[in-house]
């Protein structure tokens, strides 16, 4: 349980970090801080019984049926990991509320504070999931505290998720096909799994994916640009995530898959070449640099390198040297980044060239970062000296033949010289050299001192007794190598060995750089290349996408036809091709005699006429009078094919659709205009072979069947079942109920997205004024009676036309709305049922729309958007209710009041009225705003969301009214999007 | 007379895609409404059109009735053709000009 609880003072961390910043700001750090040292004495015991070779484990079911397990553990590894999380943690957070500037910083607690929690989870996972979920949050925790820092870490973060997502996508990769192969999710059992032994060729290809991901994470190369990019973070995130936690991530990472790939050759020469390529490469890279955070940064993939490159030896002696490097690396470098962090607070700068020499104004600091770069250097007697001999005889064991355990160690010897020399750097052109003195500087306050300060100084009395670590890395060894029976022996003596006299080696070549320092200098501070990885990731960027771009060229348009005419010609290959295969192999079956009728006949001649009449027409008024032909013979059809109910829906259907149509087309030019002419041969031809394809797989595969069960199901059970007799109603309402509420869906939908489309455009591209068309004509100048005589009036004002329409309405309205509950109310027995019923309602819509002698909105402005909303969650909730008495969503439940059949299933039918109501009278009111009406069509559609508006509101896409918009009545223009009010 | 609805279908197909493939997006949508046509009479000829009974259940007669299931289909089908309609009617009516190709102004961007 102590895991657990751990993690639990962790997330307190968390969550109480909005609060702590709310009522302290910045010295939110100190409490926060004071949970991480709670949080560490909580995970003691667990570290004890772990040194006392006792292990820890902790194990919920998350989620039973993949068996995935809340599976926690604590070994050697773990607890070492753990213990830098959170002590590096508490120290960094103490030296936070001093370094940042007075103010909330709540997302930079909130983050630092989910990025150990984790941390921690990631260190002591034992199932490969959750090792992956706590692995991809560190990315992710990472991400944000790097963007977090403004706009200049804005491209620095993204590259900096794209590196560590690509590795976390191997170590994704990695862990399902671990548990494919092992058939557990457990990391102790996979470890454990005889697989790593049998088949090497799993395994290599398994190393080479973890090593990928930690090499991602631990900024190994070429995956190191990420870490000097991340310098733009502010200086608390760089000393804990890019010195102790985030980039030993990947450290542990390795270790902990040590167990499995140790002995894979691989992963070995992988590691060990990498390691020191990237040690020796970024510690060439940091001499150059003058930044000091930048030094900071390189240095740290240097280090990083040498870890990796030790863990790459895969010895008992080599795991436990790497160890105790990890715990001395997090210690000086996290205290090098905080102690930049104070000069740069002193000096206001933490360019060498621009510093003076501050050993004089900062003694104090002079001291601790002297010991750090000490530490760093690997002199007697520091920690990082202890660490760094242990390195390199370590470095004598590597695998294979004995000429690789010499290169191994003068790598590491050349790549410490360099270490030397940048740590030499730092303290001579921070605090020694500089001639500057302009600058007044002060030491740093000891609240700010004290922090920084202490994870290095606590290095001068551990190397004394490095003793003290033989036990935790023992075990952290044994956690890595099971088998290996290491007891490592720290000491700081070893007497005069081979690794005493290399160390001594590389401080006297050091010593002479130094002395010579004014003339290496100049010579050695320039980019070895013109080329960094915040430019090699831009480059790659911008080919990315300029291929998407050119790969999309081949299918983008905005005009339809590159869209439809493949389609058209795909259906016409699969029917003319495969008709014929199909009759040449399988056969068709007989048709069923009787197929045809005389009326059929006449039908096909009323289509073919009102088609060649749609086709030919130049005129759009013609084209649409032969679509209602088309429309009506349609619907006879329908009629004569036994289908009541589908052919009343389809008549009024079409003489709504027509009526929409009319009001488009009085804003639309009067004739079509003309194409070019190959372009029309062309979609002629298509338009033939497409034709003659739909009908022959129409006669080939339609009307050669038997019944279907589930057509005599319905025929022979349905009027029993639900009490209903029309059997095409109660298939719509109760047994496929479902597909009824998807199109009621898209029916209302429909209605919705009208209205945010045509929000998007500005009121004058909605409606240009008409002279702005292309074949606008001038009204002509007819030759009137003078203003006021009758003729004068009928032919210029519309209101004395409407009038007859208008008494119509009041005699017609009453009687179609008492048609129109009949047809709802019998809809379950005889034709009729929602849609019918509200179609006919919505002919009252149309009529009252098209009666007013002016364009003139039906219904309050927001009257569509509550029907329809209403129609689908009417219609949902009669399926909830089914769901929750009956068992299953949308089950319909019937009674009888009054002889009527009620049930859920007329409810469910209201919404469907509603909805398709709401839609129709969204598109009347929508459609028929023109340009001399009162209202614009942008004012209609803003009207329809907003309520009523005093005028168009004139703003474009990405701007946000908000509820009640006071745009129009105070002059003050909207937010811009995602803006908050 | 078998072959009779099959030609109607394809003669409403061959339109449709005629005039589907044309640049005003008023064309367009004629071409949809008959597209919609078709496909929901290939609907009905899947329920057999031998049986044209009405289906309902006070006058069934089982030798005759018309498959209830594809009717259901195409009153569904009818409906969402209605919506999809009115949608692109509203599309067809910004800035007074229907042609796809010539892309009204909208503030936006259009690549050929």
């Amino acid at each position: 349980m102590a895991l657990l609880w751990t993690l639990l003072v962790v997330a307190v961390a968390v969550a109480v970090a909005p609060a702590c910043t709310r009522y302290l700001g910045r010295d939110a750090g100190y409490p926060l801080g004071v949970i991480y040292l709670v949080a560490t004495a909580v995970f003691l015991p667990a570290a004890a019984a772990v040194l006392r070779g006792e292990p820890v484990t902790y194990s919920a079911a998350w989620v039973p049926d993949l068996g995935v397990n809340f599976a926690l553990q604590a070994d050697g590894i773990g607890v070492v990991f753990t213990m830098i999380a959170l002590v590096i943690g508490a120290v960094v957070f103490f030296y936070s509320a001093r370094y940042l500037h007075d103010g909330r910083h709540l997302s930079f607690y909130l983050v630092m504070a989910a990025f150990t929690l984790s941390m921690v989870g990631l260190v002591l996972a034992d199932d490969l999931i959750l090792l992956f979920m706590a692995w991809e949050l560190t990315s992710l925790a990472s991400f944000l505290l790097i963007a977090r820092s403004g706009y200049g870490g804005e491209l620095a973060s993204l590259r900096t998720m794209i590196i560590t997502f690509v590795g976390g996508l191997t170590m994704l990769a990695a862990a399902v096909a671990m548990i494919a192969r092992t058939g557990t999710t457990s990391v102790t059992e996979v470890l454990a799994h005889p697989v790593w032994d049998e088949d090497p060729t799993f395994t290599t290809v398994m190393a080479v994916l973890v090593l990928l991901a930690a090499f991602t994470k631990s900024a190994q190369f070429p995956f190191h640009v990420w870490l000097p990019d991340a310098m733009a973070a502010a200086t608390p995130v760089s000393a804990y995530l890019h010195a102790a936690a985030v980039v030993k991530a990947g450290i542990f990472l390795l270790m902990r898959f040590t167990p499995a790939f140790h002995e894979t050759p691989v992963w070995n020469y992988t590691l060990i070449f990498t390691g020191l390529f990237t040690c020796a490469m970024a510690g060439w890279f940091a001499l150059q640099k003058t930044d000091l955070k930048k030094l900071m940064a390189y240095s740290t993939v240097s280090q990083l390198g040498l870890i990796v490159a030790t863990i790459g030896v895969g010895t008992g002696y080599a795991l436990a040297a790497a160890t105790l490097h990890v715990i001395a690396h997090a210690l000086f470098k996290s205290g090098l980044f905080m102690m930049v962090g104070v000069i740069d607070h002193a000096a206001h700068t933490r360019d060498m060239r621009r510093l003076p020499a501050l050993r004089k104004q900062m003694p104090w600091s002079f001291a601790t970062v002297v010991i750090g770069c000490a530490s760093m250097a690997g002199i007697p007697p520091l920690l990082g000296f202890v660490s760094k001999e242990s390195v390199f005889t370590a470095m004598r064991e590597a695998p294979g033949p004995e000429w690789v355990g010499w290169v191994a160690l003068f790598g590491a010897v050349g790549a410490s010289v360099l270490t030397f020399s940048y740590c030499a750097k730092i303290v001579f052109g921070a605090f020694v050299d500089g001639d500057r003195d302009d600058l007044v500087v002060h030491e740093a306050q000891p609240s700010l001192l004290l922090p920084a300060a202490l994870p290095i100084l606590v290095g001068v009395p551990l190397a004394l007794v490095a003793g003290v670590f033989d036990n935790p890395v023992g075990y952290a060894v044994q956690a890595a190598l099971p088998d290996s029976d290491h007891e490592p022996h720290f000491v700081l003596w070893h007497g005069l060995v081979l690794e005493l006299w290399l160390s001594l080696a590389i401080i006297a070549i050091g010593v002479v750089l130094i002395m010579n320092r004014a003339r290496l200098r100049p010579w050695a501070e320039h980019d070895t290349l013109n080329v960094d990885g915040a430019w090699v990731m831009t480059r790659m960027v911008r080919a990315f996408s300029t291929l998407g771009r050119v790969l999309v060229r081949t299918v983008r348009a905005d005009h339809p036809t590159r869209h439809v005419a493949p389609q058209f010609v795909m259906l016409s290959l699969v029917a003319l091709a495969g008709l014929p295969a199909v009759m040449a192999t399988v056969g068709l079956a007989p048709l069923t005699p009787d197929l045809g009728r005389p009326i059929d006949l006449m039908m096909l001649v009323v289509i073919v006429g009102g088609v060649v009449g749609m086709v030919t027409a130049d005129s759009r008024l013609a084209a649409t009078v032969s679509l209602s032909a088309v429309g009506v013979a349609v619907t006879v059809q329908i009629f004569s094919l036994g289908a009541p109910d589908v052919g009343l829906t389809q008549l009024l259907v079409e003489a709504l659709t027509i009526l929409m149509i009319m009001l488009v087309l009085q804003k639309l030019p009067l004739r079509f205009g003309r194409a070019p002419r190959y372009g029309q041969s062309a979609a002629a031809g298509l338009a033939i072979v497409t034709g003659v394809a739909a009908g022959l797989l129409t006669w080939g595969l339609t009307g050669r069947r038997e019944r279907t069960p589930v057509a005599q199901y319905y025929l022979n059970e349905g009027p029993a079942e639900t009490g209903g007799d029309n059997i095409v109603n109660t298939i719509l309402v109760e047994f496929r109920a479902l597909d009824t509420l998807g199109e009621l869906a898209v029916l209302g939908m429909a209605g919705v997205a009208i209205i945010a489309v045509l929000s998007t455009i500005r009121d004058a591209d909605v409606d240009p004024p008409p002279e702005d068309d292309r074949s606008y004509v001038p009204a002509p100048e007819v030759p009137l009676r003078e203003p006021g005589s009758t003729a004068y009036r009928a032919i210029t004002e519309s209101w004395s036309n409407a009038v007859p329409l208008q008494l119509l309405v009041r005699t017609v309205t009453p009687l179609l709305a008492l048609i129109s509950a009949i047809l709802f109310l019998r809809g379950h027995n005889a034709p009729g049922g929602g849609f019918i019923a509200a179609l006919v309602g919505s002919a009252i819509v149309a009529l009252v729309y098209l009666s007013a002698a002016k364009d003139h909105a039906v219904g309050p402005p927001r009257l569509p958007v509550y029907l329809i909303a209403g129609g689908v969650l009417t219609a949902i909730g009669a399926g909830l209710y089914g769901l929750a008495f009956l068992g299953s969503f949308l089950e319909p439940q019937s009674g009888y009041i009054l002889g009527y059949g009620v049930g859920t299933a007329l409810i469910f039918d209201v919404g469907v009225y509603l909805a398709v109501l709401g839609l129709v009278i969204c598109a009347f009111n929508l459609l028929g705003a023109a340009q001399d009406s009162k209202e614009h069509t942008r004012e209609r559609a803003d009207q329809q969301v907003e309520g009523e508006l005093p005028g168009p509101m004139d703003t474009v896409r990405g701007e946000r009214p908000g509820r009640r918009t006071t745009f129009l009545a105070s002059d003050t223009p909207p937010l811009r999007g995602g803006g908050r009010r | 007379m078998t072959w009779v609805i099959p030609i109607t279908i394809g003669v409403l197909v061959a339109g449709a895609v005629y005039l589907m493939l044309q640049r005003g997006m008023v064309r367009i949508i004629f071409g949809l409404a008959l597209l919609a046509h078709a496909a929901n009479l290939i609907l009905l000829s899947a329920g057999v059109s031998a049986w044209r009974g009405e289906p309902l259940g006070d006058r069934l007669d089982l030798e005759t009735a018309a498959d209830p299931l594809p009717q259901a289909f195409v009153l569904t089908a009818i409906v969402i053709a209605f919506a999809i309609t009115v949608f692109m009617l509203a599309l067809a009516v910004i800035g007074h000009n229907d042609d796809t190709k010539r892309m009204p102004e909208t503030g936006e961007f259009h690549d050929r």
